[in-house]
């Protein structure tokens, strides 16, 4: 069986964050949704499941941090080309997002991101022929 | 877009949080593993990069929360079966972690999960057949 991930994010307001990720181009899952959450199709074997804020307190008993003041986690997503790391970044942008960072151009590799609605990270990256040897930074990976 | 996550995540001892996941049974790619950062392999198309404070905090100009402390998100792995969850969630408390919970058994799925060495927190479950009506709660899927 493939491996399958599932990242579980809180958001204020799961409507708004719905269709904010939907014009994004990304699709939900109605199987995984309900008036407390949302699952979003990154494959067929990575899913970003957007809960309510109360649903997701009761998956934890630590308190949530707030994305917008702190940042855990960043999560990172490959695009086809250059065109669509900067398509996505501007959609997201004129969607209510925002862009805390200037596009980075190393060469072999081109990134962007995002602040989604609620403050978390999301970063794209084009990666245009994968170096032989990992760059003395290191994120050729990483946002 | 490409059909691949990296998820990163800040750690205080980068060698302890390798032999963690080694431990699990995760292996490393070395091409996007240095000092300040190992990448590690869940599938071809997923995987967690375990990243210095110091290096994370280059990516973001927000004060990196304490995991330990707060909880911003969850990762949720599948498994193969009862006995595979079991048995990873076995294996993290041997090296280390924590289990914020009991296992729960919802029939169609079961569920195991730990707090790694950072307190991140990772869900296990194991699917037996999707359930043919989604569940009262969004649980089903995290």
């Amino acid at each position: 069986m493939k491996k399958q991930l599932a990242v579980t994010i809180p958001v204020r307001d799961l409507a708004r964050s719905q269709a904010f990720f939907t014009a994004l181009g990304f699709s939900f899952n109605p199987q995984f949704s309900s008036e407390q959450g949302s699952g979003m199709n990154i494959s067929d074997d990575i899913f970003v499941m957007l809960v309510s804020e109360p649903f997701f307190g009761t998956l934890t008993k630590k308190p949530m941090a707030d994305p917008r003041t702190s940042t855990i986690a960043l999560l990172c997503l490959f695009c086809d080309s250059r065109e669509e790391v900067d398509a996505l970044a501007a959609r997201a942008l004129s969607l209510g997002a925002t862009l805390p960072e200037d596009p980075e151009d190393h060469g072999f590799m081109y990134q962007h991101g995002f602040e989604d609605l609620d403050g978390h990270m999301w970063a794209l990256t084009y990666v245009a022929d994968m170096p032989e040897r990992a760059p003395a930074p290191l994120d050729a990976a990483t946002a | 877009m490409t059909q691949q996550i990296y998820v990163n995540l800040p750690v205080k001892d980068l060698e302890r949080s390798k032999a963690f996941f080694g431990a699990l049974g995760y292996s490393f790619n070395p091409q996007f593993s240095n000092q300040d950062g190992a990448c590690m392999v869940v599938s071809d198309s997923i995987y967690v990069m375990l990243l210095t404070e110091p290096f994370f905090q280059g990516f973001t100009k927000k004060p990196i929360a304490d995991a330990s402390k707060t909880t911003e998100v969850l990762l949720c792995l599948s498994c193969d079966s009862r006995a595979a969850v079991d048995a990873m969630a076995d294996k993290a408390r041997a090296a280390g972690g924590s289990w914020p919970n009991p296992p729960k058994d919802h029939g169609f799925m079961y569920q195991h999960g730990f707090e790694d060495l950072d307190g991140h927190m990772w869900e296990l479950v194991y699917m037996e057949g999707m359930p043919a009506q989604q569940p009262d709660t969004a649980d089903a899927a995290i």
